[in-house]
């Protein structure tokens, strides 16, 4: 009992959390997108979340080469809250010497810390050029950062609010495993032991896997529609569960396929045990092999170090834990509907 | 093979609504795409709901049928 | 006594083969006909459809040639092996013969295939290795679900159902290393595929001797 008590609270703290709290601020769009050295240009820059007038006098925005080199705004005007305007004097060439280079944008102000643009502005060589390094590379470094105070989740390009999705999508594919998991373990049993009983259970975490790896797959390729631009675009880990769950509809072919049910049951166990280990390379090996456009792609199968902050890891792990109860829950219940049916199937 | 067939038209349903979707957001000016793509987070909500919900259906069709076995051997009896 | 009995199985199925021509000269016939088929739809292809096409008749050619190592043969004669026979003897008796099959018809395949479509390979001895990788793999995956389907009812359906997923892990390893082979990728760590393909391999060879029993009792 406790457990699903668990579960709920942890459901609605993830929701509660995963859709309240804001975004941090950022920049949506800065334009021009390019311009000339020696140029005198005025940049319009749109935030998000943002409040720049409540920063007004004390915003900075640089336009940044690399770490070293950046360039300051001399003139920087508030237009609304989103709307903000920056005066740049571009300098007389490149550091490098390169011809055209693309800068990022950098916005710092004490109400929304610190937000950047990368590869916002491009800027083009004009055509006099000096050979000399530029010294007002260096005359305004990016320092003394604003940090923004307050729980809010970070703010990627593209991506937008849809990071939220982590707590939605993401727990999916550990549930996934966590119900395949027990139905492989169920089948173990079952082969040590053979009662109706584990078979039946084992059958029942597979349906409940099945489900929400299709639910994973399915709000992925609606995601994947907004932020890569296509529902389905072979990515290696969306190849790898749909092989998954089309190894587990196997699964449910060879259980509907014998006469005689205690067959059934344990070769249909047998094919279960060996689905499972065939699920691990495919989920932890093959990934490892092919370029993907998941986060914490090549190398690692889940997500890396730098794909979630602490903010975010706070919701996230609860996430998983909520929506893996959920799963064992609604398990429980086709457990005891498929014990009546036995029992009653015993009766005639 | 009864399995079956609820499942296969729940996929139909899911993809079915994931193929809609897109439609008829390119026809209302980008609803999808509006204040930070808020709304995709909302439609990976929308199906999970949809995805449990029709789990749920399902379960209850298997529950009502088992009380009807159970009413029909209750009147059988006496 | 083990080795005896061994010794004797493995005899005995290259002597079934061998009586049973038909069999063998079905396989041959079927890869003929596959890379014909396969020839006349695409005629002369590029390197990296090559790799597809290849690995897809490997695919469906292992298939047909290991699905009779169960499927097709009769209730009466399993009863014979198992009164007679440990499971686990029976069991590398297959998977050794099927994969010696195997070889010999990607052999073949290779080689009615390269005077079709053309041969882009350029590192033979990797993709002999992927040869002999692959046929081992498909021959332990496929002699088991191959002993699972014999047990049902609709086994030739079922035996694709439950092989074609199974296998995409190996596949997708061998086509990816063989796409090396024949210079598509360039990838110089390709020894970690190679090791991870004979870890899968190593995974499902042990699994199966373990599984093979419950599946083998009756």
């Amino acid at each position: 009992m406790w457990w699903k008590i668990t579960s709920v609270l942890l459901l609605v703290y993830t929701f509660t959390l995963g859709m309240l709290v804001p975004l941090r601020p950022g920049i949506l769009t800065v334009s021009p997108e390019s311009g000339l050295t020696r140029q005198s240009t005025v940049l319009t820059i749109s935030g998000y979340n943002a409040h720049f007038t409540q920063g007004e006098g004390q915003t900075r925005v640089w336009l940044t080469y690399d770490d070293e080199n950046a360039i300051l705004a001399h003139r920087v005007k508030a237009l609304s809250d989103t709307q903000l305007e920056a005066e740049f004097q571009l300098p007389a060439n490149l550091p490098k010497g390169e011809a055209t280079m693309v800068l990022n944008c950098i916005v710092d102000n004490p109400a929304d810390g610190t937000s950047v643009l990368p590869n916002a502005f491009q800027l083009k060589l004009d055509s006099t050029t000096m050979q000399e390094y530029d010294p007002t590379w260096k005359a305004h470094p990016v320092e003394k950062l604003n940090v923004k105070k307050g729980f809010t989740y970070p703010y990627r390009n593209v991506i937008y609010e849809t990071i939220r999705n982590t707590y939605f999508h993401v727990p999916m594919w550990f549930v996934l495993l966590f119900l395949l998991l027990a139905s492989a373990t169920y089948s173990v049993i079952y082969l040590l032991n053979p009662k109706p009983e584990y078979d039946s259970k084992a059958s029942a975490y597979a349906e409940t896997g099945l489900l929400f790896g299709l639910l994973g797959l399915v709000t992925g390729m609606l995601w994947a529609h907004y932020a890569w631009g296509k529902a389905w675009s072979n990515d290696i880990k969306q190849i790898t569960t749909a092989v998954a769950l089309l190894i587990y509809m196997a699964y449910f072919i060879l259980r509907s396929s014998f006469d005689e049910p205690e067959k059934g049951a344990r070769l249909s166990a047998v094919y279960n045990i060996f689905a499972f280990a065939t699920l691990i390379p495919l989920l932890y090996v093959v990934p490892r092999m092919f370029a993907s456009l998941h986060p914490g792609a090549t190398g690692s199968p889940a997500f890396g170090g730098q794909d979630l902050d602490n903010t975010m890891r706070a919701v996230f792990y609860p996430a998983i834990i909520g929506w893996t109860l959920l799963g064992f829950w609604m398990t429980s219940l086709r457990i005891r509907a498929k014990r009546i049916e036995d029992k009653l199937g015993g009766l005639d | 093979m009864k399995f079956f067939k609820t499942r296969i038209f729940f996929i139909i349903v899911l993809f079915g609504a994931l193929y809609l979707c897109p439609a008829n957001a390119y026809a209302a000016g980008d609803f999808m795409r509006e204040t930070g793509k808020i709304n995709v987070v909302v439609g990976v909500i929308l199906l999970l709901f949809f995805g449990i919900v029709a789990y749920l259906i399902r379960l209850e069709r298997k529950l009502t049928k088992l009380e009807h076995q159970i009413n029909d051997d209750h009147e059988w009896k006496n | 006594m083990k080795w005896l009995v061994f010794k004797t199985l493995l005899h005995k199925e290259f002597l079934l083969e061998f009586r049973q021509r038909y069999a063998i000269s079905g396989i041959v016939l079927y890869v003929f006909s596959m890379v014909f088929v396969v020839y006349i739809a695409s005629v002369r292809v590029q390197p990296p459809v090559w790799n597809i096409l290849f690995w897809l008749i490997m695919l469906f050619v292992s298939i047909n040639a290991v699905v009779k190592s169960f499927v097709q043969e009769s209730g009466s004669r399993q009863l014979y092996y198992y009164q007679v026979a440990n499971p686990v003897v029976l069991l590398l008796t297959k998977i050794i013969y099927n994969t010696l099959l195997l070889l010999v018809i990607s052999a073949l395949a290779f080689g009615t295939y390269s005077i079709v479509a053309g041969n882009p390979v350029f590192d033979y001895p990797l993709f002999a290795l992927v040869l002999l990788l692959g046929s081992f793999g498909f021959s332990i995956t496929f002699t088991f679900t191959a002993s699972i389907a014999a047990k049902a009812n609709n086994s030739a359906t079922l035996m694709a159902i439950l092989s074609f997923p199974i296998i995409i892990p190996i596949l997708l390893t061998l086509m990816r290393l063989s796409n090396i082979a024949l210079r598509v990728i360039q990838d110089t760590s390709y020894q970690r595929d190679i090791i991870n393909l004979l870890a899968i391999d190593a995974i499902l060879l042990t699994l199966t001797f373990v599984l093979f029993p419950y599946i083998w009792r009756d």
